[in-house]
Formats: C-alpha cells, structure tokens, sequence
C-alpha cells in the first residue's frame, strides 16, 4: 500500500454527514503507535524534540564552560570535543527547533485550514518514526566515534546515513505540511484567507523542500566518497564544512518563519481586530522565505558569503519581522489589549528573531569580516532560540487543541521571559566576540569567543534551561482529562476554534460554514 | 460560538483538491533540487580540473556515446508511453492503459539496463572524483526511475482498480508527472555527462 493513500477514516470523515467523532478512538498503544491522526503525530514531534532540547542545552552549556578556558580540557577529551561539538550544533537544529515547529505545525495547521485530516497522515506518521529513528542512529554514530573527524569508518558512515535520515524525514512532514496548506483547505478559505500562521508554515515548509535535499545530496555524495571512493571529495574531513552553510543564516531562518504568523495571529486575537492588510503580512512572510534560501551558499567556494546576492539576502532579512511588528502596532492602536501568555511567548519571540536577523544584517556587512567566526553561531542560536520560543507559545496557546486541557497561565506569563533572556545571553557573547575580531579565538568552534564572555554563556544556558522545565512544568495540565476544556478560550479568529477540546479524529464534529474572510469566526460573532 | 456556527447553512462540500498532484508536484520539485546541487558539484568540479590544465576523466577512461545516447533516447519515449497510459485511464481503455503502462516499465528497465553496460564499458574507478560523482548521479537517477517506474504501477493499478474514474486520473497524472521530471532529471546527465562528459 503506498503511503500516499488517504486512509479509510480520513475519507469517511471528509465525505460523511456522520461526525467522524463518533468512531470509537484506538486506545492504549495503538493510540500512538499506528495513529495516523495528525494531533498525535504533533504531540510526539513536541514531546520528543522537547527531550532532546533539554539534552542538547545541558550539552551547550558543558561547551560553553569548556571554553571559558579552551587551553585545557575540563570536561570533554581530546578525541570527542569536536564530534562533540558538531552533534550540539546539528541537534539545535535538526532534533530541536525543526521539529519541534514541525509538531506544533502538524497539530494546529489541518485545524486552521478546517480539515479534516493532515494530508498522508501515514507519510506524517512514517516521518516521525523515521525521524525518531534516525535521531537515535544519529547520536549512537557519535558514541561509535563516528561524528566527523571520528576514527570509526563505521561510525562516519552511520553518521551520514542517520543523518540522511532525519533529513528525509523533515522533508516527508514538510511535504504533508505544505500540501495540507495548499490542498486540503475548506470551502471559501483561499490561500488569501489563510490564516497567517498556516500560511508561514507552507512558507517554511516549501523552503524545507527546497534546500534540505540539497543537503541529502550532500551526504549522499559524502557516503560515496567515504564508503567507496576513498575520501577523493575530501573524505571524513570534508563533512563538517559542507554541512556548515544548514546551520548558519540565512538557511538558519527558515525555522523562524513560523514564528512570524504565529505572532500576527496570537496579536491580533488579543487585539480584538482584523490585520488591516493582511496580504502585506502574507508577502511579508513570503519575503522572509526568499531572504531564507541557504542553499545559495552550499557550494565550497567560502568568498560565497561575499557575493552581493548574499549580502542582500542576509541585509533584507530584518525587513520581514518589522513590517509584521509594523502591522501588528497598527492593530493595537485599533483594537484593544489584554495581557494573554501567547502574547507574551509571542513578542518575546519576535524581539529575539530582530536581534537575531539584525546582527545577521550588520554581519552580513563584508567590512566587518564577521563571516566564518562564532558571530554566526550568536545569530543562529538566537534564532534557534526565538523559534523555539514561539513553537512552545504555539503550545501553550493551542493547548486545547493539542493536549486535553489548557497550560498553566501564570507559569506561562513567565516561561518566555526565561527563554528570551537566556536565549540572549547564549547569542549575546558570541555575536560581541565576533565582531571584536583580530587577535581573539574567533573560530565558529567551541574553541571560539572571548573567554571571559563564555561565563555568561553558561549563565544563559542554565536560564535556558530553566526556561524549558518551567515550560515542561506549565504544559503538564495538557496530560490531564478535563469535560470543563473550552473550544476558544482565546475568542479567536480562525476555523481552529470551532473545534471541539480536545478535537476528535476528523476534527469537527459539525459541518464547517463557508468562509468568506480570513478571519471566519469574527464574522460569525458579527453575523450573530 | 459553537452554536453560532451551526445556526449558519453548511458549507459546500469543497471541490475535493488535487492531493497526490500536489504532493507529487513538492516531491519532484525537492528531488530536482538534490540532483541541481549534484549535476552543480560535477561541473564544478570538472571546471577546477580543466581550468587548471588537467584531463578529468582518468587514462584509459572513456564515456562511450552509444548507450548513454540509447538511454536517453528510450527515456523520451518512455514519456510518450506514460502519457498514453494517462489518456488511456482517461478513456476507461483498460487494454490500453496496461499495454501502455508495461510499455512504459519496459522502457524504464531499458534504460537502467543501457546505463548499467555503460558502468561496464567506462572503466571508471569510483576512487575518483569523476568515478565518485559519476557514479552518485547516476546510481540516484536509477533510483529516482525505480521509484517513478513502481509509482506509474500502483497508480494504475490503484486506478482501474476503481479508486479513480477514467475523468478522475489524479494518481495517475501525478506519477506521470513524476516520470516527466525523471525524464528531465536524465536530460540534464546526458548533456552534462554523458555529451560534454
């Protein structure tokens, strides 16, 4: 059976008068293991990347305290600091942030688009798993001394392959994401009336699809080289470098772009009022995908980042996040306020992705000779950290929607605020000892930065880390039933809210209305 | 809330969307991206060679016209035979749609059959950069082609199995699209490698 085939209950449940909640639910393992449902697979992304996130700023932070004097080795040997490095760096991205966006996306996006069913719910299902799998093989390589520069051939080729594997998989969950947005929306709902968060996510996903398989090629050229060709292409000591330009901006922003719609919609719900141009907020959000295209510079030439099509992308990737601040700001004068967590985990979202996309602007200045040193590092980690930042707010906001009943508010109001000032004391250092430049460890290697400044890397790594427990301790509510979880605690704008809490498997239990704006449930509060 | 929307009539149910074109559509545009950046390596890295004076492939190397010219040119047909399974899909033609869809899967071994005698006749170590390289692109070209060829399979099946009517091809359509972009793919190795080599 392919895997493309929708499967029985997602066509029952988009073609039947009958509310697909009516089926009785699988229970127990089943539940997780087989479920093709697109809240479970969702659950699963966010769970799993949150593990490997707590993991991976504990390992962050024995780096940072490792360079704080990186003439002796405190805490890492010789032979594993720098595979050692390379999986904290990977893992940020690729077993952190990317998935961690990508669960938030699988359970909210079919509910914003009013489908029933993510699209190949078991391509979503297979890419979890896979992911899953290949995260696993993907650390075990690094216990076999096989991350690059490891000993083990063995090792080295089961780095590439599990890498290989995960990025597969991202491309399969992007792949479902983007044709969800595209395919499976409801009646009335054009890709003009998409909400902006649905909308980032196809955006971001298109972006995935677009550049991660050069990256596959990459290391689809690397095994051969390595397995059989005798490391003619550079070998073992070549795939640090040719992987470099996926953890750097611009390829780095791609994970934020979700970020954006999400803050439009959060905003705008709390604000209590429409986008007043809502399709400059769209091209906004597909700007920031153009100035997001990394793989311009997956190729060996390092004066790449020098070329003028480069230099504009990386000065044009502020514009995107100012002009949604900018209409976001309009939106307050408008309508109204009120202090809700998303609001919070989104503005603090925002503010960090300006640092981060501001000091990719000014080092993108060739001038400055930031480009190669740990100033890309700072920028990338305070993207990565905005990103998460706003995938957690993701959710605490739809938290009816992806667990069983809503978050913790109080501790909520104050998780962003950990995560944003530790995010900007893990970037801060970085970003100063990049530009400081001549005559300082400058590599974008752990050996890197100023060593005094890494001390408060560490601090921010344990800020961070706090962050993420409080964040773990305020979403626990969402593990416990509740008959009392309303449908649209927020008194939202989207079709997500006409759902029931927590939703059923097809989604709705009744018969969506035909969409007539993009923000749905405003005109039927109006129309009522 | 919940009651103001159900007091509204039902939507109409929505004209239900080209799924699998879609999806089809995303894949083979992320696949043609993989084999840019490797058809992009290869010529980079023949350029390097060249410029500085050297001879790219190694002595004794050669890359015969012949069987990569026949692979190519039964691909192109290959692209006639699919699209005859499409519009014999489209007309209920079952006979057709069988003949043409062997067809199509007999010319897609062909090809892996005229490129695998190529291997044999190049006598190119793959401890070479262009051995490496060549190797890679074409080995995943054989593989994106097995994957088109098993695609166009299940989806005629599928579709004269009854989940698509002859005016509602879509499965059909998107392997086909598929195969097109396979097609392309083999288009661009030809002239890359196989003529400028």
């Amino acid at each position: 059976m392919a895997v493309t085939e929708t499967p029985p209950e997602t066509v029952a449940a988009a073609g039947s008068a009958t509310p697909a909640a009516t089926r009785p639910a699988p229970t127990g393992l089943a539940a997780v293991l087989g479920s093709g449902d697109h809240k479970v697979i969702g659950r699963l992304y966010i769970v799993t990347s949150l593990l490997f996130g707590l993991a991976t700023v504990v390992l962050g932070g024995l780096f940072a305290f490792e360079s704080v004097d990186a003439a002796t080795l405190e805490v890492f040997s010789s032979g594993s600091v720098l595979q050692s490095f390379s999986l904290f760096r990977l893992a940020t991205v690729f077993l952190v942030a990317i998935p961690l966006v990508i669960g938030v996306a699988m359970a909210v996006v079919p509910l914003q688009v009013g489908a029933p069913a993510v699209a190949f719910p078991r391509a979503a299902a297979a890419s979890y798993w896979a992911w899953l799998v290949g995260s696993l093989l993907f650390i075990a390589s690094y216990l076999m001394d096989g991350g690059p520069g490891g000993t083990s051939g063995s090792g080295v080729n089961l780095w590439i392959a599990s890498f290989g594997m995960v990025l597969v998989a991202i491309l399969l969950a992007s792949l479902c994401l983007a044709t969800t947005v595209f395919a499976l929306r409801t009646s009335g709902l054009s890709l003009a009336r998409t909400p902006l968060f649905s909308w980032s996510v196809a955006v971001a996903a298109v972006l995935w699809l677009f550049t991660l398989p050069v990256l596959v090629a990459t290391l689809v050229v690397s095994y051969v080289d390595h397995r059989h060709a005798g490391g003619v292409l550079g070998g073992n000591a070549a795939l640090a470098p040719r992987v470099g330009w996926a953890l750097r901006n611009p390829q780095v922003y791609v994970v934020a772009i979700p970020l954006l719609g999400f803050f439009a919609d959060v905003l705008a719900t709390t604000a209590k009022a429409r986008l007043a141009l809502p399709g400059a907020a769209r091209a906004a959000i597909g700007g920031a995908g153009v100035v997001s295209f990394g793989a311009v510079l997956a190729t060996n030439d390092a004066s790449a980042v020098e070329t003028p099509l480069v230099i504009a992308m990386g000065l044009a990737a502020v514009l995107p996040a100012l002009l949604i601040a900018g209409l976001i700001g309009d939106l307050f004068r408008r309508g109204s306020f009120r202090l809700t967590t998303g609001a919070v985990y989104a503005v603090s979202s925002l503010l960090l992705v300006l640092v981060a996309t501001g000091a990719g602007a000014l080092g993108s200045i060739p001038a400055l000779e930031t480009a190669g040193t740990i100033y890309d590092i700072g920028v990338a980690h305070a993207t990565l950290v905005a990103a998460v930042i706003a995938a957690l707010g993701g959710v605490h906001w739809w938290a009816t929607k992806i667990g069983r009943q809503g978050a913790n508010e109080s501790l909520g109001k104050l998780v962003p605020l950990v995560l944003l000032i530790g995010g900007l004391l893990v970037s801060a250092p970085h970003l100063v000892s990049g530009i400081a430049g001549e005559g300082i460890e400058t590599s974008p290697d752990w050996t890197g930065g100023i060593e005094g400044l890494n001390y408060v890397v560490v601090a921010g790594s344990v800020v961070l880390l706090l962050g993420l427990l409080l964040a773990a301790a305020s979403f626990l509510p969402l593990f416990k039933a509740s008959d009392q979880s309303p449908r649209d605690p927020w008194e939202g704008q989207t079709l997500e809210w006409l759902s029931p809490s927590p939703p059923p498997i097809g989604n709705f239990d009744a018969d969506l209305p035909t969409v007539t704006s993009a923000e749905p449930l405003v005109d039927l509060r109006e129309e009522n | 809330m919940t009651s103001a929307a159900l007091v509204l009539p039902p939507a109409a149910p929505p004209a239900r969307p080209r799924v699998l074109l879609v999806g089809t559509a995303l894949a083979s545009a992320a696949t043609f991206m993989a084999f840019a950046w490797m058809i992009g390596l290869y010529v980079s890295e023949r350029s390097a060679v060249v410029s500085a004076g050297g001879t790219w492939l190694p002595d004794g190397s050669n890359i015969p016209l012949t069987p990569g010219n026949m692979a190519f040119a039964t691909m192109l047909i290959s692209g006639v035979s699919i699209w005859w399974a499409v519009e014999s899909v489209g007309r209920n033609d079952r006979q057709m749609a069988y003949l043409a869809l062997a067809l199509s899967i007999l010319l897609g071994a062909a090809v892996i059959n005229a490129t695998s005698f190529l291997y044999s006749q190049i006598d190119l170590p793959v401890a070479s950069t262009p051995g490496a390289l060549i190797y890679t692109i074409t080995g995943a070209h054989i593989a994106m082609l097995g994957f088109a060829m098993v695609y166009a399979a299940v989806m005629v099946f599928r579709t004269l199995g009854g989940e698509y009517s002859g005016r509602d091809r879509e499965g059909l359509v998107a392997a086909a699209l598929f195969w097109y972009v396979t097609i392309a793919v083999h288009a661009v190795i030809w002239y890359a490698i196989y003529i400028v080599k």
